[in-house]
This record gives C-alpha cells, sequence and structure tokens, in this order.
C-alpha cells in the first residue's frame, strides 16, 4: 500500500472539514448588510486611510536571511539520516568536518547579519514612514 | 509496526488490497484521525483553555451547563456559526475567504503522519517529520493572506508580525530536530519513536527509558520554547496581541471565519505537541499492554497544552523587537550549539 495515497486521501478528508463548516454556516447565519457595519474596524474611531500603502515591514533582510537557513535545513537533513553510518563507515573526521565547515560558513553569515544591524528591529525614530 | 489501514488490509485478508479497497480503509482511518483531533482541539481544547487559565487566576469559570461547563464549548461553536458573517469594505476577495481554511488544513495534514498509538497511524512516510514541519508551515500563508485580505491596518500588522516570528522560530525549530533524526538515523516518525523504547539507565528500581528528552533534555527544552513561538502562543503572541493589536490578522473575522481561524490555532498547539511526543517522550510508550498507547498518547499531549496554558498565565509577552532578537540571536545560536555538540557525541559514540 502507497503511503501517499494515504496522505492524499487525509488530505481530501481534512480539506472537506472547513468546506462543510462554512457551508453549514451559510444555511444558519443572517446576512443584514449595513454600512456602519462593514466599516473597516479602528476602535471606533472614523477610519482614516486605506491599508494598501507604503509599509515598512522592518525584515526584508530577514526575510533573505531565513531563505539561505531554511534551504540549509534541507541540506542538513540527509546528513543527519547517514550520519551514524558514515561515521562507522568513513571515520569521525570525514563524516563532520565537511558539515562543520558547511555550518561554519552559515554562522559566519549570521554574524554578518548581527554586526550589520539586519536582525534589529528599527524603532519608529529611525524610520521614514510613507503614507 | 504496520500503519493502521495496512493492519486492517492484512486482517480481512488482503496482502495487497485492490486501490478502491486502499482508498475507503485510508477515508475510514483519516476520519477517525481527523474527529479525534477536531473533539480535543475545537471542544476539550477551549474548554481546558477557560478552566486552567480560570485555576491560574483564583476564578471559576463557565460551570453552568453540562460537567462543568463542557457543553457551553458546544453551544458557542453553534452561536458563532450561526452569527452574521460581516465582510468588511476593503476586503480583497476571494483572499478574504480562502484564508481561514488554510490554517486548520495545515494543521491536520500533519496528523495524518503522527504514530498515535494502538496501531493507530494513517500513514508512514520515510520522511515522515519533513513531511510534518512543511505542511505546519503553510500556515503562514494563511495568515499572511488573511491579514492582507481584510483591508485593516491591525490586521495588515497582525499578519507581518506572524511572519516574521514564524520564519523567526522555524529555523531553530527544525535544526533541533535535526539534532534528534542524529540520534535516531531516520525520518520515519514510528522509526523515531521505536528508537526510544529501550532503557536509558535504572535508578533504585526505576528505569528511566530511553526517550530523547531524557538523553538530552537541552533539545527538549529548545524545542518547547520554539514550537511555542512557531505556534505564536503567549509569551510569543505577539501576531495577535490583544492588548496591542485587537486581534491581529482575525481582527475582521466574524461567524465561521473566526471559528476557523480559532480552530486552526487551537490544532497549531496540538500538533506541536504531538511533534514533541513523538520526537522527545516516547511517542505513545508507557506502562501498561500497547493498546493502552493511545491514552499515554493523550496524556502527553496534554501536558504539552498544559504547559502551554501555564506560559500563558505566567509569562509577559514579549515585545516585538524582543521577539526578533530571542529567534535570531538567542534560539538559532543555540540550535545550532546543540545540533554540532549532538554530531560530535553521536561521532565519538559510534567509533
Amino acid at each position: 500500500m502507497n503511503q501517499w495515497i494515504a496522505v492524499g486521501v487525509f488530505a481530501v478528508v481534512a480539506a472537506s472539514i472547513p468546506a462543510v463548516m462554512m457551508n453549514t454556516s451559510r444555511l444558519l447565519r443572517p446576512s443584514v448588510p449595513e454600512k456602519g457595519k462593514e466599516t473597516v474596524y479602528e476602535s471606533g474611531e472614523v477610519p482614516t486611510g486605506g491599508t494598501r500603502l507604503n509599509f515598512n515591514i522592518q525584515y526584508y533582510m530577514v526575510a533573505l536571511l531565513f531563505v539561505v537557513f531554511d534551504i540549509e535545513t534541507v541540506l542538513i537533513f540527509p546528513w543527519t539520516v547517514i550520519y551514524q553510518d558514515a561515521v562507522g563507515a568513513a571515520g569521525l573526521g570525514s563524516a563532520l568536518a565537511p558539515m562543520l565547515v558547511f555550518i561554519a560558513v552559515l554562522v559566519i553569515g549570521l554574524g554578518w547579519a548581527w554586526r550589520t544591524g539586519v536582525i534589529r528591529w528599527v524603532s519608529s525614530a529611525d524610520t521614514e514612514f510613507n503614507t | 509496526m504496520a500503519t493502521a489501514p495496512v493492519a486492517i488490509a492484512e486482517w480481512l485478508g488482503y496482502a495487497t488490497p485492490p486501490l478502491w479497497l486502499e482508498i475507503v480503509l485510508d477515508a475510514v482511518i483519516a476520519g477517525v484521525v481527523v474527529t479525534i483531533m477536531l473533539t480535543t482541539s475545537a471542544l476539550a481544547g477551549p474548554w481546558a483553555k477557560r478552566k486552567i487559565t480560570a485555576m491560574f487566576t483564583d476564578r471559576i469559570a463557565i460551570n453552568r451547563n453540562g460537567p462543568g461547563g463542557i457543553t457551553t464549548i458546544a453551544a458557542d461553536a453553534v452561536r458563532l456559526m450561526s452569527k452574521e458573517l460581516i465582510i468588511p469594505d476593503g476586503a480583497d476577495r476571494p483572499a478574504f475567504d480562502i484564508a481561514p481554511a488554510i490554517l486548520p488544513l495545515s494543521a491536520l495534514l500533519g496528523f495524518a503522519v503522527i504514530p498515535m498509538g494502538s496501531g493507530l497511524q494513517l500513514a508512514d512516510p520515510e520522511i515522515g517529520l519533513v513531511y510534518v514541519f512543511a505542511v505546519s508551515s503553510i500556515a503562514s500563508v494563511g495568515m499572511v493572506v488573511g491579514g492582507y485580505a481584510s483591508g485593516s491596518k491591525y490586521s495588515l500588522l497582525g499578519s507581518m508580525r506572524s511572519v516574521a516570528e514564524s520564519i523567526a522560530y522555524e529555523i531553530p525549530l527544525v535544526v533541533t530536530a535535526a539534532s534528534i533524526v542524529l540520534l535516531a538515523g531516520t525520518l520515519r516518525l514510528s522509526d523515531i519513536v521505536a528508537a526510544q523504547q529501550g532503557t536509558l539507565f535504572t535508578v533504585a528500581g526505576v528505569s528511566i527509558p530511553a526517550w530523547y528528552g531524557f538523553l538530552n533534555p537541552f533539545a527538549l527544552a529548545l524545542f518547547l520554547v520554539t514550537s511555542l513561538g512557531e505556534v505564536g502562543r503567549n509569551p510569543f503572541d505577539i501576531g495577535e496581541a490583544g492588548t496591542e493589536l485587537v486581534g491581529g490578522y482575525i481582527t475582521e473575522y466574524s461567524s465561521i471565519y473566526f471559528v476557523l481561524f480559532f480552530l486552526g490555532e487551537f490544532l497549531h498547539i496540538f500538533l506541536s505537541g504531538a511533534v514533541i511526543t513523538t520526537l522527545f517522550l516516547g511517542g505513545p510508550a508507557g506502562p501498561g499492554p500497547a493498546w493502552l498507547g493511545i491514552v499515554w498518547f493523550g496524556v502527553k499531549i496534554w501536558a504539552v497544552f498544559l504547559f502551554t496554558q501555564w506560559c500563558r498565565a505566567a509569562i509577559p509577552r514579549v515585545r516585538v523587537d524582543q521577539m526578533l532578537e530571542i529567534g535570531w540571536k538567542g534560539l538559532l545560536v543555540l540550535s545550532f550549539a546543540n545540533l554540532v555538540l549532538t554530531a560530535i557525541i553521536v561521532g565519538v559514540i559510534h567509533t
């Protein structure tokens, strides 16, 4: 039996849960649209401006860093699986040293990001908000 | 150990069942797993959350309907489902309607490969652990789509914070899990559980099982903290931050859409509990016969849930800049230190 058929069947069953709940709710709930109700919530004030604005998301460099480290985790997993056998077959040095070098490169990268202030949350006084 | 559909097919006398039977058996077991997890996280979860928080703050909480007030939760679910759905002016549809379904779906998908004991495991692929991390990180997509499509400033800020948090805590989470794979030598979740069945050592007649949580308690602590951040629970709940952002990305969601977000968050807490149980607490292992496995599994995921509620009651929320620093400068460095140290120790033992 194929494991991924089971996962696929599970995905269909799991996706039916939100779908069934949404449709049950559609049958139950009233719909009385009013202008006041549909206003965007801003703690009771009249909303000022839209949300499609230029906005300092603070961390595009962090997101780039994330991509680097996320790919790194993909590369680490195969190594962790074969590590015990590799130590037995090729010795500790040749199983561990390449991965240590790889992690060292990443840690140097993290240190660079740390020093240049990439992973620092800029307070609003330092930034130029553009609305 | 065979997965539940395989075991039932063999019991029915099929070594290789026809495709239709395979799909039917998979669907039945999937229904059982989904029902168990929905009852746990939609009914018992919110009830326990309210009761536990009340105990921490010296209150009584719900107690009128049913034993301990538990039917109040069912009534709440019906109440929320029959409420009017308010679509705000600035909403970007259909993204606004798709986002609430993504969160519970991504959490539910993770349960497909979790060994729950008593033979209840739907699928057991070779890369089970990677699969769990892959599907559970889809949740960030739901948050960012929901936050953007709401057209509210609170929602936008909340979703941006949630994504910043998810990406800061996902790397330490996965790297810490990799250190457990070093010990187990496999990504198949049932094999990781099987590798923890021995005895670590015996103290005064009490044998300590070889659970990875006992073998490497540092990794367990790291994983617990990181998964609090990954699912956005207190003290790392800055994506919702009731006192700052109203409700973060769920601000504009009402009626059934709110229920789905709420459900998705509870499912994610229990999914992270299930992953912690599988990786660190021996999965469904425990004293007594093997068919009690699912009871022990339940006890362990509820222990993790109790821990999250304890943190919720006891620890104040961190600021958004502190969250970023804890993730990138603290947990990431510690998780790499843990990985390298584990690799050296495992390597020395195996030579």
